[in-house]
């Protein structure tokens, strides 16, 4: 305890310098921006903003991109409650009682709460982050392949079973997010792997041109057409600071929230979006007055608010402890940490303790000015969200389009680029999750490469997978996972979205 | 409606079985090996077996069930979809040759005024103010290297 304390403060050396503040601010600010904009998401700005981080130091620029993640939490947050239109998919929960609250005359006491909340949350992710990932980074020091072939298994598992819809559907979608992830050259043999003879492609399908056609230009085009009229609350905003009936209501909730979704942030896979419906109905069911939810309790509004933000710290654990990403936004920061040279994994932090303790400190600077910045840049953001659909959709692709150009200065890439948002909008339209692809792209190298060695090691004998303990359990639980639809009818993802 | 959703449910889960053969037909090309050595065919075969398997599973499903899972399709405007569609590909391909501002002001144009439908002249402003300042924002201040074309800029 005493050492992750010394080395926090050596963290906070790093982070206070004054060109990684300034790159904290800029990740806030844009965070904020990009959640409070529909359309365009944490997970796209990254991988837009990444070919401007190479100039940067791999801190600098880990710093600003964490900024970013945690930063569109609290933007998400404004439009739910000002608009009833969620700026992030996590941030859906939040405008059942903030949009409630505004309507009442209560926008001021929602956003404030949500920003309390969130920097409470935000804080305590923060302790538990430091608490946890060197530990789990110690523990990972015994993984070998199995259990990262294991691990991997399990996060693709568990994020199937949480699709929205067809847990078949999401497993067809990682399936096929590990067929385009392999695609190019074998990472062993050097053979060129469905690359149809197009030079650019041997490196493999680029997360960035993927990730701007599916999210970005997808979501554009789905829209295309439809008259979207945004009703901007149009009253003044006011009393943002909280009442102190407002605290009493909301510090349990929040305590609640932040603890949810800062351990489930942790599960490979679940990200923030389940989190926050689950500390939503927990909320409603612990309440003595479950009629006020959906008609503006502050309640309503705090623990999903603290559970989203807790959770994103939660994610960066398996990242920075495991090398293994849980959510799209951290694939693509596991993605830029191997652009900058660093091996995501057990021993990043051993190896890149500037890096590891210099980010999770600017995780709290961050914080702090999000807290300061975000409800005085309210009607700075209302004003933003009065600008018309039209012009942000055209804005939205052309940036999706420079970020897939950027990376490797390749039109080929804009050229993925359009063919997945086409792909993206059919999915969205079958039913089937992105997420899922997303994930099993960035997972199915590394799973491939841990299948093959492990397969090696064992002379070919799956019971690798199950001879070794830590190995069996992941594997063990998978299977759980995937058969529990079959014993209940009633799935986590698909009973809390037709409750509520 | 409910026999037009099936279908499209039905058909979807058929494109994937088709995607999951190719995959499987692929894989030995590139070889297989075997389970002691894994070869580079290895993952796509197995991959494409599962696909194959989940897809019947899902086309299995939608033929017995009575929920929709498809979203309407009515609503798309799939001409104006072609038409951007095609907008793009055709940016990506004068990207290089006519240099990012001129491309991106043409594009921008097209998208605002015909696709959005805003009016000429604020469409024809917008677009020179948006291909030029992202010009400035990622070419000079964030030093992206933007193509030049024949113009120069």
């Amino acid at each position: 305890m005493l050492e992750s304390l010394t080395s926090l403060a050596y963290g906070f050396n790093i982070a206070l310098q004054p060109q990684n503040l300034l790159y904290c601010f800029i990740g806030v600010t844009m965070g904020t921006l990009v959640g409070v904009l529909p359309g365009i998401g944490p997970t796209a700005t990254i991988a837009l903003l990444l070919p401007a981080t190479f100039a940067l130091n791999p801190i600098s620029a880990i710093i600003m991109l964490s900024g970013i993640c945690y930063g569109a939490m609290y933007g998400g947050s404004t439009t739910s409650i000002l608009l009833n239109i969620p700026g992030e998919a996590s941030s859906v929960v939040t405008c059942f009682d903030g949009y409630q609250m505004a309507r009442q005359g209560r926008a001021g006491a929602a956003l404030g709460i949500s920003a309390f909340g969130s920097f409470i949350a935000g804080t305590v992710s923060i302790f538990g982050l430091i608490l946890l990932a060197p530990t789990l980074a110690d523990f990972a020091l015994k993984f070998g392949p199995p259990e990262y072939f294991a691990l991997m298994v399990m996060g693709l598992t568990v994020v199937a079973y949480l699709a929205r819809k067809s847990m078949a559907k999401a497993l067809m979608m990682a399936v096929f997010g590990i067929l385009l992830g392999c695609a190019g050259l074998d990472p062993i043999t050097a053979t060129p792997r469905f690359t149809f003879g197009i030079l650019e492609l041997a490196d493999g399908i680029g997360i960035a041109p993927l990730v701007m056609g599916l999210f970005g230009i997808a979501e554009v085009l789905e829209n295309l057409g439809v008259l979207r009229k945004t009703e901007v609350f149009a009253g003044k905003i006011k009393g943002l600071f909280p009442n102190r009936e407002d605290w009493r209501r909301s510090m349990g909730p929040i305590a609640r929230g932040s603890l949810l979704g800062f351990f489930l942030g942790l599960l490979p896979g679940v990200g923030a979006i389940v989190p926050q419906f689950l500390s939503y109905a927990l909320e409603k069911k612990l309440s003595r007055h479950p009629e006020r939810f959906g008609n503006g309790a502050i309640e309503g509004v705090a623990s999903p608010e603290a559970c989203n933000n807790a959770a994103v710290g939660g994610t960066f654990i398996p990242l920075l402890s495991l090398g293994i990403p849980s959510t799209a936004m951290t694939a693509i920061l596991l993605g830029a940490l191997m652009i900058y040279g660093l091996t995501p994994g057990p021993l990043l932090i051993k190896n890149s303790p500037d890096l590891f303790w210099g980010v999770i400190a600017s995780m709290y600077i961050g914080n702090v000015m999000l807290l300061i910045l975000n409800l005085p840049l309210i009607p700075l953001w209302v004003r933003v969200l009065k600008i018309p659909y039209s012009y942000l959709s055209t804005f939205i692709i052309l940036f999706c389009l420079i970020g897939a150009y950027s990376l490797n200065n390749s039109t080929t890439d804009i050229y993925i680029a359009v063919i997945f948002s086409f792909v993206g909008l059919l999915m969205k339209k079958f039913a089937f999750e992105p997420a899922p692809l997303v994930l099993a792209f960035v997972l199915g190298p590394l799973l491939e490469t841990a299948l093959r060695r492990s397969l090696i090691l064992s002379d070919g004998s799956l019971l690798i997978f199950l001879q070794r303990p830590i190995s069996a359990a992941f594997i063990l639980f998978s299977i759980v996972v995937l058969l529990a639809p079959l014993f209940s009818q009633i799935r986590l993802g698909r009973g809390l979205s037709e409750e509520d | 409606m409910k026999r037009t959703k099936t279908t499209a449910d039905s058909a979807s889960a058929l494109f994937w079985v088709v995607v999951g053969i190719l995959a499987c037909y692929g894989a030995p090309r590139l070889g297989l090996g075997n389970v002691t050595e894994p070869g580079a065919g290895f993952i796509f075969f197995w991959s494409g077996l599962i696909l194959v398997i989940l897809s019947f599973m899902v086309l299995v499903q939608s033929v017995r069930s009575t929920e929709d899972t498809v979203q309407d399709t009515a609503e798309i405007n799939w001409p104006k979809i072609a038409l951007v569609l095609l907008s793009l590909l055709l940016y990506g391909f004068f990207l290089e040759r006519l240099g990012f501002v001129f491309s991106t002001f043409v594009l921008m144009s097209f998208l605002l005024g015909w696709i959005e439908g805003t009016n000429w002249a604020r469409s024809l402003a917008v677009a020179s103010a948006a291909a030029l300042a992202s010009y400035a924002i990622f070419e000079l201040w964030l030093k992206i290297r933007l193509p030049k074309g024949i113009f120069g800029f």
